[in-house]
Parts: structure tokens; C-alpha cells; sequence
């Protein structure tokens, strides 16, 4: 099936009619170059030819503030509890495969190992992703280094490839072959669909290797590395922020009179006050510790527990980061590391920036 | 000129670490991307080599010298913006003079890799050389590429077009930045003023900061910061470069500095060592028309 160019904009009109439609958009805050997926509507253009937008799509699942119950005494002077649960059928309209894995990511953490959260399980239920093969990569794309493939996301309910006049729709899951039944009217027969898929090859210029990283990282906790590459850290939360896998979060309240309402809200392990307990001890309230934990996470700690990187090589946090604190080359010192007996560096070696070794 | 500086930063740094002067030299290394530049921390003489000066020098460095005050000595590379911060760092009983040994670089001002514009920071620096140093690698910049802002004036002209808006155009033009913050704290933690042992945002029993990501909370958020670096701002533009979702936040900080040059006559902050900030000392002769 086809979906010609002109008639996108009926489709997603159509569309929003029945459902809140999610596309990649610039259209507010163009002066701040700040690009989300946003409600389309009015004054919301999408733009497909965005890479990735600034913020990661998973604010839709996992909300940088959730609430989760209302609390307090009603006019009767009786206790209340009100769970509350928003969640309205949700179309993500034109993720890339590296946000379509990042939701894999999150299903794993939230739905699997006999944890179900209800909150995002009611977001994710409802909602319909629809992804859209890359049509060029950014220099800080890396997600085939990561396994994944900017032509096609394999688990996104429907995938939409660009060819010269539209794109080519087909539906990889059920939800998907439903979602499609309201597409039909815009969408115009191929000659033959399925034989002449007609993928595009967009591969990425970022190359990481991958090799061995998991198993060296089982050695590294103690290694100096982490001294070295954390020092330049200035522990702010913008690479989680704008990670699209990053899940951590804080429960908290706020109290107005005789009610209140508890949420839940982003937290970074960037922070300080994320392993602040009760007693003020804290575990990790020096620097290094901090950052090891976040790229422990990403390349060794996740693939333990779920059996995939948590870094999906979308490239935002490498953009972002303020201090260019790299994760490919971090990667890369990694990879390039001799490891001796638990781990420990060489006697005769150690790491500078950039992987490279200086003899001592 | 930069050619010269890297040459010159190389070197001393080699011979500052080869003579044990200092335990660590803080300067900038290569990136990974085109033209990019990261801080770089620099330990041993044959590490010198790896220092990189050039037109995209963008990260500021004074923080660092707070962050890493526990290492021994310090080399640090210090332009307009540093220096000024080492200042405020040193008038803030953050840092000895001492304990840090300072390369002074006249600047040029940075540009922004991916466009080669200069950075906005850069352009509105009022001191392309630096205010305190031990030595200086190059001869005083007297006629910067990017012209410096000459008068009190053209350094608030922003300022003073959004003064001149209604109260209902400022709420939304504000209200639509604190709508995009995400709280990450790059601001803070970029900022070499920022030198809190604990932020009013962490202390949770207290609980002056809700955690909510929302409009109202993130613009306490901001509002504080400001109100609490206001009259100590080196005006050095980090939080505006590190802020990944383009927040005015110098906009933000030059409507302080401005209503306290105006009440206290303030003029810039860290131009010395000594404590002169505004709301940091007292004089008889300060306005007192709230008393």
C-alpha cells in the first residue's frame, strides 16, 4: 500500500479527529531549536525530515510528571483515595527505529519480570506507533553500531518507508493491521507490495564496535577509568533527560489544605539526591560513582537483566551532553582497554581521552 | 593566534606538570565530532600534547577549578570568562589563590561548531583578556574580531525591550521558556558561581522545590537561581550555552544585574578577588525605600 504525499496531510487530519496524533514537530519554539513530538493540531506542523527531535518521544508512556492518586478529606470531613489513570488512545506518528527499540526498552522494564505498572501499562495499551524509516542520518546517529536499523523498526505497529512520491505502508502487528483499516480511504494499491519492498540503505556515519564491551564492563567497576572520564561530568540531568530509554523516577506529593496528590516525576542517577535515603545516607553521592552507574546501565547492567543494550544510539545525550562526555567514545576507550586480572588496567598502561595509551 | 596560544598552553603545561608546580592542568581536548572540544584534565607531562586551542573552545572552565579543588594544584587555562569566575570562586571563600595557577588567554571569542557563528556568550563578553592571571600566552586582545559591548546600554538593550512589554507579553514570553525547561540543572551545574554545598532544590525535608516538571515549579526554579546568583553573575553565558532547551537564561540574569546596577550601583562582578558583590556586603549609603 501507498501512501502518496498529498494525501498525508488528510490522513493525519482524518486522523486527529479520532485519536490524539503525535508527529515530530519544530513548529513552537522554533527560535530555541528545541523539536518534540507534539499534538497535531493547529499551528503544530510536522516536519519528517527531523532525525531525531530534542526530546525523545517517551514523555507519551512515562510522563515527566504522572499523577497517580488524589488524597485528602472530602466536604463531609471522610477520607478519599481516587486513583487517577489518564491515558487516551495515542498515535505516534513518525518515530525513528531508534525510538521504536527505546519503547521496547520501557516495555521491558515496566510490563515484564512480574512487575506490571498499571500507569504506563494503561498509556502503552493505548497507544499506536507508527515509524518512519530514516531518510538521512545525524553525525551523531549510531544506532546500527547498536543492532538496530535506521531503515526499519521491527517492532512499531506500522512502518512507513519513504519512496519517490509518498511511502510505502505496511503493518507489522495486529494493532497495526486494525490501526491501518482507517488509513484505507488515503491509501492507493501497489502493483506488487510485498515483492518489491524497495528499502532504502540509510546507514549511519558514527560507528561504534560493541564487541566485548559487556563482558569488559562485567571487569570494570573498579577500574580508574571511571575517575578519569567523570571528572569532566558536571552532573546535570540533560543526557537522561533527553534519553529516550532513561526510565528513573521519584515519587512525591504535593499538599494543598485537606487534599493533596501524589505523582510521580522524572529523576536522574546524574543527581545527586537520587540515592539520598532516609538517615542521609547516601551511596552515591560522589561524582564518579554517579556516572558510572548511568553507563553501567546503559551497556551492562540492562543487558543482564533483559538481555539488550539500554542505549539504543538514537545520539541525543552525545549532542547534548554540555561537556561532550561521549558514550561512543567511552565505547571506544573501553573496547580499547587490556584488561588484566579483575579487571585492573595493565601495570605498564593507562587510558587517556580518546582511547589512545601512554606508557609510563 | 589560537595556533600560537596551543602551542604556548602545551608547552607550560608540560613544564608546570614535569616540575611537579601543579598536580593537574585544566584546559580543552579534541571531541569526537567536527571541530568539537571537551575539558580536559591533563595529569601527566606527555599528556600535554593532547591540549587543543582553537575558535571552539566553547566550554567555560572556572567550575572545574571548584570541582577539582581537592587535587592539588591547579593549572587553569583562564580567558575574560574564566578569570572572572576564578575571581568569584576566590571571593567566595571557594578557592584559595593558591591553590590555583593561572594561563591567561586573550580571547577572540568562541563560535558555535555547527554553524561557525560566534556564540551568543561571546558576543556579549565585555573582557576579551583576562582579569587575573600568573602569565599571559599571548599579547592583549585591543581589537576583538567580535566588537565588545561598549556601554552599560547595549549590554541591557534586551533587557530593556522586554521591560518594555506589558506585564501579559512578559508572563507569556517568560511562561513559554519555563514551559521548556526540563530541570536537568545544567544552568547550576555549569555555573561557577553556583557553589552551594547543598541547592535549595535538594533539600527535600525542607521542601522549597516541588518536584513536578510544570510551568509554575520551573519557574521557581529559574527565579530563584537568579535571585540567588544575581549580584555574584560573572555574566560568563555558561547556563545560556549549556541549557539544552534554549532557555533566555541571560536574558533572565541581565533584568538582576541591571536593577542592581541601578540600585547599588553594582557594575560587574568578578573584575577582582575582593567580595564586592551587591547583596554581600552593607553601606550606609544604600537605597533603603522598602524600609
Amino acid at each position: 500500500m501507498l501512501l502518496k504525499n498529498d494525501r498525508l496531510p488528510e490522513l493525519l487530519q482524518s486522523l486527529s479527529a479520532e485519536q490524539r496524533v503525535y508527529v515530530p514537530s519544530n513548529t513552537s519554539n522554533t527560535s530555541a531549536g528545541v523539536s518534540r513530538f507534539a499534538l497535531y493540531g493547529t499551528g503544530v506542523e510536522p516536519d519528517f525530515e527531523l532525525v531525531n527531535t530534542t526530546m525523545p518521544p517517551k514523555d507519551l508512556l512515562f510522563p515527566q510528571t504522572q499523577k497517580m492518586y488524589r488524597y485528602g478529606f472530602d466536604t463531609e470531613g471522610l477520607p478519599f483515595i481516587n486513583a487517577q489513570h489518564d491515558g487516551d488512545e495515542v498515535l505516534l506518528f513518525g518515530i525513528r527505529s531508534c525510538d521504536a527499540r527505546s519503547i521496547e526498552c520501557m516495555d521491558d522494564v515496566f510490563l515484564t519480570k512480574g512487575f506490571v505498572d498499571e500507569f504506563y501499562q494503561t498509556r502503552r495499551e493505548k497507544l499506536i506507533t507508527v515509524a518512519l524509516g530514516c531518510s538521512h542520518v545525524a553525525e551523531t546517529c549510531f544506532c546500527d553500531s547498536m543492532g538496530l536499523d535506521a531503515n526499519r523498526a521491527p517492532s512499531a505497529d506500522v512502518q512507513l518507508t519513504a519512496v519517490s512520491d509518498g511511502y510505502e505502508v505496511h503493518a507489522q502487528t495486529e494493532k497495526g493491521t486494525t490501526a491501518l483499516e482507517a488509513w484505507r480511504p488515503f491509501l492507493t494499491e501497489t502493483a506488487a507490495p510485498e515483492a518489491s519492498p524497495s528499502v532504502p540503505n540509510v546507514q549511519c556515519t558514527l560507528k561504534v564496535d560493541m564487541t566485548g564491551i559487556k563482558e569488559k564492563l562485567d571487569l570494570m567497576f573498579d577500574h580508574p577509568l571511571w575517575d578519569e572520564i567523570s571528572k569532566k561530568c558536571i552532573t546535570c540531568g540533560t543526557c537522561t533527560y533527553v534519553c529516550p530509554t532513561c526510565h528513573c523516577f521519584d515519587i512525591s506529593q504535593e499538599n494543598k489544605m485537606n487534599a493533596g496528590e501524589r505523582f510521580r516525576c522524572w529523576d536522574s542517577c546524574m543527581f545527586s539526591a537520587y540515592t539520598e535515603m532516609a538517615g542521609n545516607h547516601n551511596p552515591r553521592a560522589e561524582k564518579m560513582p554517579r556516572v558510572r552507574q548511568r553507563f553501567m546501565h546503559k551497556l551492562c547492567f540492562f543487558e543482564d537483566r533483559y538481555g539488550k543494550s539500554l542505549c539504543v544510539g538514537c545520539g541525543r545525550c552525545v549532542e547534548k551532553c554540555p561537556v561532550a562526555l561521549d558514550i561512543t567514545m567511552l565505547i571506544d576507550q573501553i573496547g580499547a582497554l587490556e584488561l588484566g586480572a579483575a579487571g585492573q588496567p595493565g601495570a605498564t598502561e593507562s587510558v587517556t581521552e580518546g582511547g589512545s595509551h601512554v606508557a609510563h | 593566534m589560537t595556533q600560537a596560544i596551543e602551542a604556548a598552553l602545551r608547552k607550560r603545561a608540560q613544564e608546570l606538570l614535569a616540575s611537579g608546580e601543579v598536580a593537574q592542568v585544566i584546559a580543552w581536548g579534541s571531541g569526537r565530532l567536527t571541530k568539537q572540544t571537551a575539558p580536559l584534565f591533563v595529569t601527566t607531562p606527555e599528556q600535554a600534547d593532547t591540549i587543543v586551542f582553537n575558535d571552539y573552545c566553547v566550554n567555560a572552565l572556572a567550575k572545574y577549578a571548584f570541582t577539582e579543588r581537592d587535587a592539588g594544584k591547579l593549572a587553569v587555562c583562564v580567558r575574560g570568562c574564566e578569570a572572572r569566575g576564578i575571581n568569584r570562586l576566590i571571593a567566595d571563600k571557594q578557592i584559595e589563590r593558591e591553590q590555583v595557577y593561572l594561563l591567561g588567554i586573550p580571547c577572540q571569542g568562541m563560535k558555535d561548531r555547527l554553524s561557525d557563528e560566534p556564540l551568543a556568550k561571546c558576543v556579549a563578553c565585555t573582557h576579551r583578556n583576562p582579569v587575573i592571571y600568573d602569565e599571559l600566552l599571548a599579547s592583549e586582545v585591543t581589537v576583538p574580531v567580535v566588537p565588545v559591548p561598549q556601554s552599560a546600554a547595549e549590554r541591557f538593550a534586551e533587557v530593556k525591550e522586554i521591560e518594555a512589554y506589558t506585564r501579559e507579553e512578559r508572563l507569556a514570553l517568560y511562561n513559554d521558556a519555563f514551559d521548556r525547561c526540563i530541570r536537568c540543572y545544567a544552568c547550576r551545574e555549569g555555573c561557577p558561581v553556583c557553589t552551594c554545598r547543598e541547592c535549595f532544590v535538594d533539600q527535600s525535608d525542607v521542601g522549597w522545590q516541588g518536584k513536578q516538571g510544570n510551568t509554575d515549579e520551573n519557574r521557581y526554579y529559574n527565579l530563584v537561581r537568579v535571585f540567588h546568583i544575581g549580584d555574584r553573575c560573572i555574566e560568563c553565558g555558561e547556563c545560556e550555552r549549556v541549557c539544552p532547551m534554549g532557555l533566555p537564561l541571560m536574558t533572565l540574569n541581565r533584568k538582576w544585574i541591571k536593577d542592581l546596577d541601578e540600585l547599588f550601583a553594582a557594575g560587574e562582578a568578578g573584575l577582582t578577588e575582593e567580595l564586592d558583590n551587591a547583596l554581600g556586603h552593607y553601606d550606609v549609603h544604600d537605597v533603603e525605600e522598602f524600609m
